[in-house]
């Protein structure tokens, strides 16, 4: 715990602490961090309750919850896999809607005489594929981790699994929507390239900045040798 | 009783302390510690993560709800957290009658010893 000054209150010390120590999705870990702060409150008012004096209660409450070093590991394993949901959300929802804009940008607009150059279509293929497969990796780890956990265990480097693929393909997107829009210039459809360009940025930003994030949780520990496994 | 003897039937647990109605987490863990009277030790702040899981995967459902004037996050069972815990109860008591049938066995009538 930090060092609590002489007018600080030890439970927010104590949930300043914690938080510190984890990192996830802002409102999930926002939550996660209330409810210590209402357990914890909850536990004191109990404590002055049965006649311990304040500081006691406080003492004893935190000694119940378990120090920050003893609590951090759970915690952050569940901050970490709902960074990766919220890493493969965000694949599996925008990277349809880029490679549909794709395929439009490449089709609308042109005569049935012209064609992207060659070069320009294999790339673009290409990523598409590498897309389509970060896609249905996304999908499969928001079942992974949600209903089919009941009964399989969710793989402990998953989270990592979706960070490089959130990040491959944002990465894809950033170079194929450029070099599509590029090559489609040659005698296109300004408005719907507009369109393409910056719903690709937008995607780029959204899917590049949580797979960021997902790459962090994923690097912290998430499994306490000490501690026997079941389920996931 | 130890907290690593506790952690492996830890989702039982907390189902069975929901299947009377919604429970705020503090209450929960009261609620499991009045039941065992008192035998089982929790670490109080694991329960909140095992409580998100839980909710993740579908088995119990939440949402904050004013008590006087602070608000607390309130869990109640899903159908599939039910059904869950139906399935515990019965490993559970399959489980204690395999090791109780060797811990303490039963001699049938007659049996050589």
């Amino acid at each position: 715990m930090s060092a609590a000054g002489p007018r600080s209150d030890p439970v927010e010390d104590y949930v300043a602490s914690l938080s510190a120590a984890l990192h996830g999705p802002a409102r999930t870990k926002a939550r996660m961090v209330a409810e210590v702060r209402e357990g914890l409150t909850d536990a004191v008012s109990e404590h002055t309750r049965e006649g311990l004096p304040y500081q006691r209660a406080v003492s004893r409450a935190v000694r119940e919850f378990g120090t920050t070093d003893e609590l951090v590991v759970s915690w952050q394993r569940e901050l970490t896999i709902a960074q990766a949901r919220h890493t493969a959300r965000a694949v599996a929802l925008t990277l349809p809607f880029v490679i549909a804009c794709w395929y439009l940008v490449r089709n609308a607009g042109h005569g049935r005489t012209w064609q992207l150059p060659g070069t320009a279509q294999v790339m673009v293929a290409h990523l598409a594929g590498v897309a389509v497969c970060a896609a249905l990796l996304a999908a499969a780890t928001l079942a992974a981790t949600g209903t089919l956990a009941r009964w399989l265990p969710t793989p402990d480097r998953l989270p990592l699994v979706v960070a490089w693929a959130g990040t491959t393909a944002s990465v894809a997107m950033a170079v194929a929507t450029p070099a599509l829009a590029v090559a489609s210039a040659l005698g296109t459809n300004w408005a719907l390239m507009a369109f393409a360009g910056v719903l690709a940025a937008a995607s780029h930003a959204s899917v590049a900045g949580s797979a960021r994030s997902c790459r962090r949780c994923a690097r912290l520990p998430l499994v306490d040798p000490s501690a026997p496994r079941r389920g996931d | 009783m130890r907290q690593d003897a506790v952690r492996g039937h830890l989702d039982g647990l907390l189902l069975a302390a929901l299947e009377q109605g919604p429970l705020h987490g503090y209450a929960i863990i009261t609620a499991v510690q009045q039941r065992s009277g008192g035998a089982l030790e929790l670490r109080t702040g694991t329960i909140y993560p095992a409580l998100n899981r839980l909710e993740r995967v579908g088995l119990l459902h939440s949402s904050w709800q004013s008590v006087g004037e602070r608000r607390k996050r309130c869990y109640e069972l899903t159908d599939a957290g039910r059904r869950t815990l139906d399935r515990e109860r019965t490993a559970w008591r399959e489980f204690t009658t395999a090791i109780g049938s060797v811990l303490n066995p039963v001699q049938a009538p007659g049996a050589a010893t």
